[in-house]
């Protein structure tokens, strides 16, 4: 899009030139809007999961920018910036959801459920994952797993956000935030692990009993 | 095995070290007494380390034009500081004075030999007083519902870009504004909460050739274009890069 602007004639739109204390107040407009912008990759890799279409996760990265930058005037100055734009992010795509006429968030609470009874068994964990992960079996694991679970999984383990302010973005109480990433670590690990580390079938039956009942 | 169940959701903060001391004592005490429980939270950290490990690879990076694009609205918008100050004020009516004082300058400015600069300074008047006289008239209201009365009561077709929640837009209303050009229509909306308005003329003016223009009066934008043998003016108290997206969406819709 072309704009011709013409020179003013008129009034000029907002008091003349600025004093020392705006000049100090620009300076820190403008720290605020590089450290802003520097979350760029991240909101993006986060909107990609969301979204799974890139040119949508473009839009909601866009539309994350745009509404921060509107109303910078309400972040608190000493509080986490990338957690504040990842709550812009997070609002954003729920409305645009609530747009779409899709579900909200879809919990699949039953498949990651079953995941804390199968790992009870004996063998060092730590070195089974590390060494035989291939990134794209993570990738794969992560993008089974459902959305409410990834999404904290992913903001606490990629984003390295607390669990507080997790809580905050996503909007649920922080003992939820806890809950699904336990049960979403633990099902990705049985997702990683399937194959070559199996529980026995006694102990998988006795916890799966004791399990049943245990809801989010 | 209950004590498990309870202390389930602990294993994640306590692997990471980011759980209260009282929560960890017990996930600690339980810990000594229950080798599953101590492989369940073994398997959190692991699980954590191969994502951590991984985390260059799963973030693919902004493509550039993105990151430009958002950098440009950085710079386009009001800055934090002073967008606060214009939020506040510019629901505030202006005071007769300042109301008179617009229209003899849109007076003054109308004798000016350019009648797109005349007819940028006419319509911001004219948005201005709208907006502050009706306010009340100012509800929700269906496009199509209104190009349809507007039609059968003007006698001419008008094509009314509808609310849209991506543009955050809000149809408010349409009216008539007799201008030195004609009659013209008035079509009101809410964006982001402010008054925005796109006024159509029924014919072209002169000195605007199939391009687009910007004009700013009185600390208002006036993006002005014509189409067919249509003139079109958005008008609204923003920066020209903040109302790109809002331009695309009029001109699209306005046919």
């Amino acid at each position: 899009m072309v704009f011709r602007r013409r020179p003013t004639s008129s009034v000029p739109p907002e008091g003349g030139s600025a004093s020392d204390g705006e000049a100090s107040k620009n300076r820190a407009d403008e720290a605020f809007s590089r450290e802003a912008l520097s979350y760029v990759d991240s909101l993006y890799g986060t909107a990609l999961r969301l979204t799974r279409r890139p040119a949508d996760a473009e839009d909601l990265v866009q539309d994350t920018y745009l509404k921060a930058f509107r109303s910078a005037g309400q972040f608190q100055r000493g509080t986490n910036l990338k957690a504040w734009l990842f709550t812009i992010l997070h609002n954003t795509f729920r409305n645009m959801r609530r747009h779409d006429g899709r579900s909200p968030i879809d919990v699949d609470s039953e498949y990651v459920e079953q995941a804390p009874a199968r790992a009870g068994h004996d063998y060092s964990p730590e070195e089974l994952l590390t060494r035989a992960t291939l990134d794209a079996d993570l990738q794969e694991a992560l993008d089974a797993l459902p959305e409410a679970f990834r999404q904290a999984v992913w903001l606490r383990d990629v984003e390295e956000l607390t669990y507080a302010e997790i809580a905050a973005v996503l909007d649920v109480p922080i003992g939820t935030v806890m809950s699904r990433i336990s049960r979403g670590r633990r099902a990705l690990y049985e997702r990683l692990h399937k194959g070559s580390a199996d529980a026995t079938d006694a102990e998988r039956s006795s916890d799966e009993r004791t399990q049943k009942a245990d809801a989010v | 095995m209950s004590k498990c169940r309870e202390l389930d959701a602990l294993f994640a903060p306590y692997a990471d070290g980011d759980v209260a001391s009282g929560d960890r004592a017990s996930v600690e005490a339980h810990l000594e007494r229950c080798p599953p429980c101590r492989t369940r939270v073994a398997i959190q950290r692991s699980v954590r380390g191969a994502i951590v490990a991984r985390r260059p690879t799963l973030q693919p990076g902004a493509p550039e034009q993105l990151r430009a694009r958002c950098a440009e609205y950085s710079r386009a918008l009001p800055r934090p500081s002073v967008a606060s100050r214009l939020t506040s004020r510019r629901w505030v009516p202006l005071s007769v004075a300042a109301t008179l004082l617009i229209a003899i300058a849109g007076a003054f400015l109308f004798v000016l030999n350019d009648n797109v600069e005349a007819l940028a300074a006419q319509m911001t008047l004219d948005h201005v007083t709208c907006f502050q006289f009706a306010p009340e008239r100012l509800r929700h209201v269906d496009a199509a519902t209104a190009a349809h009365d507007w039609a059968e009561k003007q006698g001419w077709a008008i094509q009314i870009p509808a609310s849209s929640s991506t543009s955050d837009l809000e149809l408010l209303g349409i009216r008539q504004c007799t201008m030195s050009s004609g009659r013209v229509a008035h079509v009101m909306y809410k964006w982001h909460g402010h008054p925005l308005s796109v006024f159509v003329v029924p014919h072209s003016v002169a000195a605007l050739h199939d391009q687009q223009e910007v004009i700013e009066k009185f600390g208002h934008e006036a993006v002005v274009w014509a189409d067919r043998d249509r003139t079109y003016v958005l008008l609204a108290r923003a920066r020209p890069a903040e109302l790109e997206p809002v331009i695309g969406y009029v001109r699209e819709h306005a046919h």
